[in-house]
C-alpha cells in the first residue's frame, strides 16, 4: 500500500501530448488491410453467385436484367452490409472487392445502395472459390 | 461613493458577475486538468481552448425541459436550487477580496466571518440532503442520506483544521488571520498538516473523488440530483462550481495568506491561490478511486479527526512558544 | 426497513439491460434476484436459416468483445462435423487472435473495474493502453472488433514478417504497462479498499453454483479448458492457469493481471514458433448427420457451443452456453450482505456480456409451472392488465 502510487505517472503526463486524436478534425490511418465497403469490379465478373449465396447479411443481389444479352445487375445494399468480406472471399475472380473507407453513415438508408449493370465477363477463374 | 463601491463589490466583483464567470472558468480548469492528467484533451472546441464550454453547457442546461416529478414536494423541489445558490453567492462575499478594511469591520467583515462562512458552506450539504429527499426517488433517498452521513465524517475535522490557524492568529476575523500570516509567512508552515486535512475535507464537501458517493452514477444514478433536470440542474451545478471557488478561498485565506492589494492586484492573488487550491483538488480527484460511505466515517475518524486534533495541539504548542 | 430497489434494466452501471433487483436495508443488500430476458434476438432459431459459412458471422455477433471466441468455438465444432482438420499455421494464428482477444478482453475489464469503483484514471489509462492491442487486431484482421478470421477449416489472413515484428515490439510495451497496472491495482490505498474483501465466493461455493473463468479461478479452483481439455495448439503451448485465493473481486483482479502475462508468454511462443505452409484447407459445403459439443476457454469463461446437423448446408440446431450465463447464480451468492456501493463492482467482477447469455424466453406459469407460448399483443395486453392492477406506491420512507 502506498499513498498517491499513481501520483507520478499522472503528473508525468501532464505536459504530454494527450493520447486522444481530435477526431472529426484529425483522422487517424487505416491499415493497408482494413475492410471497409465491398465494391464490384464489372469487369471481371463471372456471375457464378458465389458472393450472393455467402453473404450472411444477404446485402448482394444480383439480377439479369437481359438474358440474351447476358446483362446483369448487381446491387450491394451497404445499409445490410457488415463488412465481413466473405463475399471477397468468395470470389473466384478477384471480382469483388474491399475498401478502406469507414465514414460511410448517411441519413438515407437507400443512399447507401450501390449498382451497377455490366454484361457477364468471360475471364478465367483462377482457382474455385475456397468453399465449393 | 460608498453605495458605488457596495453596489459593484455585490454585483460586479466579487459578487454576482464574476463569480458566476470565474466558477465556469475554475470548472472549465478542472476540467482540462482532470482531462490533461488522464492523457486526454479535455474542452477544445467552444471558445479558445475550450473556455466557454462550461458556461455553453450552463445555457444548454436552462434550455432543457424542466420535469418535476409528480410525487415530489413540487414547492421544496424548485426552491432549493435557488436557495443553495443564494447561500454560496452570500458565502463569496465574505471573503475578504477586495472591499474591507482592517482595522474596521463592516458588514463583509467582521469578528467570527470564519465561522458565519463555515456554517454558510455548511448549508449546501443540507440542500443537497433535503433535494434529494423531496424528490421522493429512491436512488435520491439514498443519495441523500449518504450526503448527511458523509457529513458527519468530514465536518468536524474540517472545523479544527480551518480553526486552528485562526487560534495561532488569534481572531475570528478571515482578513486579520490572513494579515497575521502574511506579517510572519514561517508561521503559516506551522498550519500544514491542517492544509492537507481541510483540502481533503473540502474534497469531500464538494463532493468529488474519492468522496463523490452521493451521486455515485455506477452505483445510485444521479444520487441526490436524479430527478433534477434542465434550470434546475443547471443552476445546482452553477452552485457546486461556486462552491468550489468559495471553498478555495477559504482555504488560500486562511493557509495561504489572502488576497493583498486592493481591487486589481487582489484579483490576481484570488486567482493564482485559489487555482493553486483547486489543482490539488484536481490531482487528488485524479489519484483516487471512490470509497465507501462507512469507509468515508471511518477514515474521518480513525485519521482526519485525531490529525486535526494534533495540528490544534500544535498550534496552541507553538503559540505558547511565540508569546 | 427494507426496501428495494432496482439495478437495471437501465442504469448506468450497466452496459447492457438486465435488472437486478436488491432488498436492501439502509446501505446492506438482504436479497437479490436477477432478471433476464430484455435482450433476447433470437440467435439461435437465426443461425437454423444460414449456411455453415454465414453462421460463421452470425456467432461473431453473439458478443462484441469476445467475438472470436464464439466463432472458434463454433469453428471448431463445425470442423469436427466436418472431419476436417486446419493447417498449424492456420491454426497458429487463430489462437493467437484468440489470445491477443484476452488480452484485449482483460484490459478492457481492468478499465471498467476502476470506472465501476469511481477510479476513472485508472480506466483512461487501461483502455488507452488497450488501444495498442486493438491496433494489432486491425492490421492482422481487417477491423477492430469483429475480426472475421476464422473460417471453416482455417483462418482467411496470413501473417507477414512485418506483422509479427510489429506484435512483437508492441507486445514488449504492453507487458510494461501491465507490470504497472498490476502494481498499481494492488497499491492504490483507496481502490485496494473498495475491492478486498467485496463478493465473497467460497471454494465450495463457486464449484458447488458452476462459476466459470476468472471467477472460478479468482476462488482457488484452477479450472481452464485450455489446461483440462486442450483444444487446437493448447496441448503444446507451455502456460500456466492464475488462480487466487482471496475470492473477492481483488482476487478476480489479480487473476486477470496474471492472465494477462501468460497471454504474453503465449503470444510469443505462437510467433516465435509459427510453423510455415497454408493457413486454410477447403472445406465441404455440407456436413453429414452428427452433433458435437465444442468448448472453449473465453476470456470470460468456458463457452460451449452443441451442434447439430443433418447433412444439409445448414445447422440444425445451434446452442450456446455463453460463460456469463455460468456465472449468474454464483453473482446472487456473492451479492447477499454485502453493500449497495459494491453492486456494480461485484456484477462487473464476472465480467457480465448480457446479450451473450440471452438466449430464450419461457413463460412459466408460477403456479402449475406450466410453459406456454405467447403472442406479443397477448402479452403486451397482459403487462397493461398486471400495471393497472397496482396500487400506487406510497411516499418514500427514512431508509435508515
Amino acid at each position: 500500500m502506498k499513498i498517491g502510487a499513481f501520483i507520478p505517472e499522472l503528473l508525468r503526463h501532464l505536459f504530454k501530448k494527450p493520447a486522444t486524436v481530435d477526431y472529426p478534425f484529425q483522422k487517424l490511418e487505416v491499415p493497408r488491410d482494413f475492410r471497409g465497403s465491398p465494391y464490384l469490379r464489372p469487369e471481371l465478373c463471372i456471375v457464378c453467385r458465389a458472393c450472393e449465396r455467402d453473404c450472411p447479411a444477404e446485402a448482394i443481389e444480383i439480377t439479369a436484367t437481359n438474358e440474351a444479352e447476358k446483362r446483369f445487375r448487381m446491387v450491394i445494399h451497404n445499409d445490410r452490409c457488415i463488412h465481413c468480406a466473405q463475399c471477397v472471399d468468395s470470389c473466384p475472380t478477384d471480382a469483388m472487392q474491399m475498401d478502406t473507407r469507414f465514414e460511410i453513415s448517411d441519413y438515407d438508408r437507400h443512399n447507401l445502395k450501390m449498382e451497377w449493370e455490366y454484361v457477364r465477363a468471360v475471364v478465367k477463374p483462377k482457382s474455385e472459390p475456397k468453399t465449393s | 461613493m460608498a453605495t458605488v463601491k457596495t453596489l459593484i463589490y455585490l454585483i460586479v466583483y466579487p459578487g454576482l458577475l464574476f463569480l458566476f464567470l470565474y466558477s465556469t472558468f475554475v470548472e472549465w480548469y478542472d476540467r482540462k486538468l482532470y482531462a490533461r492528467l488522464q492523457n486526454r484533451m479535455g474542452p477544445t472546441h467552444t471558445g479558445r481552448f475550450g473556455l466557454l464550454q462550461p458556461i455553453a453547457d450552463f445555457f444548454k442546461l436552462m434550455a432543457k425541459e424542466d420535469i418535476v416529478p409528480d410525487r415530489a414536494d413540487r414547492k421544496m423541489f424548485s426552491v432549493l436550487p435557488a436557495v443553495g445558490l443564494a447561500i454560496v453567492f452570500t458565502a463569496m462575499l465574505l471573503l475578504p477580496v477586495w472591499n474591507y478594511s482592517l482595522d474596521r469591520p463592516s458588514v463583509t467583515s467582521f469578528n467570527g466571518d470564519l465561522i458565519v462562512l463555515l456554517y454558510l458552506l455548511s448549508l449546501p450539504t443540507f440542500i443537497f440532503f433535503l433535494a434529494g429527499w423531496s424528490s421522493t426517488n429512491l436512488f435520491s433517498t439514498i443519495g441523500g442520506a449518504r450526503v448527511l452521513t458523509m457529513l458527519f465524517g468530514y465536518e468536524v475535522p474540517l472545523f479544527l483544521a480551518v480553526l486552528s490557524p485562526a487560534v495561532l492568529a488569534n481572531s475570528w476575523r478571515l482578513a486579520e488571520i490572513a494579515a497575521f500570516y502574511r506579517q510572519r509567512p514561517a508561521l503559516a508552515l506551522v498550519n500544514l498538516l491542517g492544509f492537507v486535512i481541510a483540502l481533503i475535507c473540502v474534497q469531500a464537501k464538494l463532493e468529488r473523488t474519492p468522496f463523490d458517493i452521493p451521486h455515485a452514477e455506477t452505483e445510485i444514478v444521479g444520487g441526490t440530483f436524479t430527478e433534477y433536470s434542465g434550470k434546475k440542474l443547471a443552476i445546482f451545478r452553477l452552485m457546486m462550481d461556486a462552491e468550489m471557488v468559495v471553498a478555495a478561498g477559504l482555504l488560500a485565506t486562511v493557509f495561504l495568506g489572502g488576497f493583498p492589494g486592493g481591487a486589481l492586484l487582489g484579483l490576481v492573488n484570488f486567482i493564482v491561490k485559489t487555482l493553486v487550491v483547486v489543482f490539488f483538488l484536481s490531482l487528488i480527484r485524479a489519484t483516487t478511486s471512490r470509497i465507501r460511505v462507512d469507509q468515508v466515517v471511518s477514515f474521518a475518524w480513525k485519521y482526519l479527526a485525531p490529525l486535526a486534533i494534533l495540528q490544534l495541539l500544535i498550534v496552541i504548542l507553538v503559540k505558547g512558544l511565540i508569546s | 426497513m427494507k426496501f428495494q430497489i432496482p439495478i437495471g434494466p437501465q442504469h448506468p452501471a450497466l452496459k447492457e439491460p438486465i435488472s437486478l433487483r436488491m432488498t436492501v436495508e439502509g446501505e446492506i443488500i438482504r436479497d437479490a434476484d436477477l432478471r433476464l430476458g430484455y435482450n433476447h434476438r433470437g440467435l439461435e432459431k437465426l443461425a437454423e436459416q444460414k449456411t455453415w459459412i454465414q453462421n460463421i458471422y452470425l456467432t461473431e455477433r453473439i458478443c462484441g468483445i469476445c467475438s472470436h471466441s464464439h466463432t472458434t468455438c463454433y469453428v471448431q465444432g463445425v470442423e469436427k462435423l466436418m472431419e476436417i482438420e486446419p493447417p498449424k499455421r492456420g491454426q497458429y494464428i487463430r489462437y493467437l487472435v484468440s489470445e491477443l482477444e484476452r488480452v484485449h478482453s482483460h484490459l478492457l475489464w481492468l478499465g471498467v473495474a476502476g470506472h465501476e469503483a469511481g477510479f476513472d484514471s485508472f480506466f483512461m489509462y487501461t483502455w488507452r493502453d488497450r488501444e495498442i492491442v486493438m491496433d494489432i487486431l486491425e492490421t492482422i484482421s481487417g477491423n477492430r472488433v469483429h475480426y472475421g478470421i476464422n473460417t471453416i477449416g482455417g483462418v482467411r489472413r496470413d501473417l507477414d514478417e512485418q506483422q509479427v515484428k510489429h506484435i512483437l515490439d508492441s507486445l514488449a510495451i504492453l507487458r510494461e504497462r501491465s507490470e504497472y497496472y498490476q502494481h498499481l491495482g494492488t497499491n492504490e490505498p483507496s481502490f485496494v479498499a473498495r475491492l478486498a474483501g467485496v463478493g465473497y465466493l467460497s471454494r465450495e461455493d463457486a464449484i458447488a453454483l458452476c462459476a466459470v473463468g476468472p471467477t472460478v479461478r479468482a476462488s482457488g479452483v484452477p479450472m481452464d479448458v485450455r489446461k483440462d481439455d486442450p483444444y487446437g495448439i493448447y496441448g503444446e503451448v507451455p502456460f500456466e492457469v492464475c488462480t487466487a485465493d482471496t475470492c473477492d473481486v481483488l482476487g478476480r483482479t489479480v487473476v486477470r493481471i496474471k492472465e494477462l502475462f501468460q497471454c504474453y508468454n503465449i503470444i510469443e511462443y505462437l510467433l516465435k514458433n509459427l510453423p510455415s505452409g497454408p493457413v486454410a484447407v477447403r472445406a465441404p459445403r455440407r456436413a453429414k448427420p452428427n452433433e458435437v459439443v465444442s468448448r472453449y476457454e473465453a476470456p470470460r469463461g468456458e463457452n460451449i457451443h452443441y451442434i447439430k446437423s443433418n447433412g444439409t448446408d445448414k445447422p440444425e440446431r445451434l446452442k450456446v452456453r455463453a460463460p456469463t450465463l455460468g456465472n449468474y447464480a454464483a453473482t446472487i451468492k456473492m451479492l447477499k450482505n454485502g453493500f449497495i456501493a459494491d453492486v456494480p463492482l461485484i456484477f462487473a467482477a464476472i465480467d457480465p456480456c448480457i446479450c451473450c447469455a440471452e438466449r430464450a424466453v419461457a413463460l412459466v406459469d408460477a403456479r402449475s409451472g406450466q410453459e406456454r407460448i405467447i403472442s406479443m399483443n397477448a402479452l403486451k395486453k397482459l403487462s397493461r392488465q398486471v400495471s393497472a392492477g397496482n396500487a400506487r406506491k406510497r411516499e418514500a420512507e427514512w431508509p435508515l
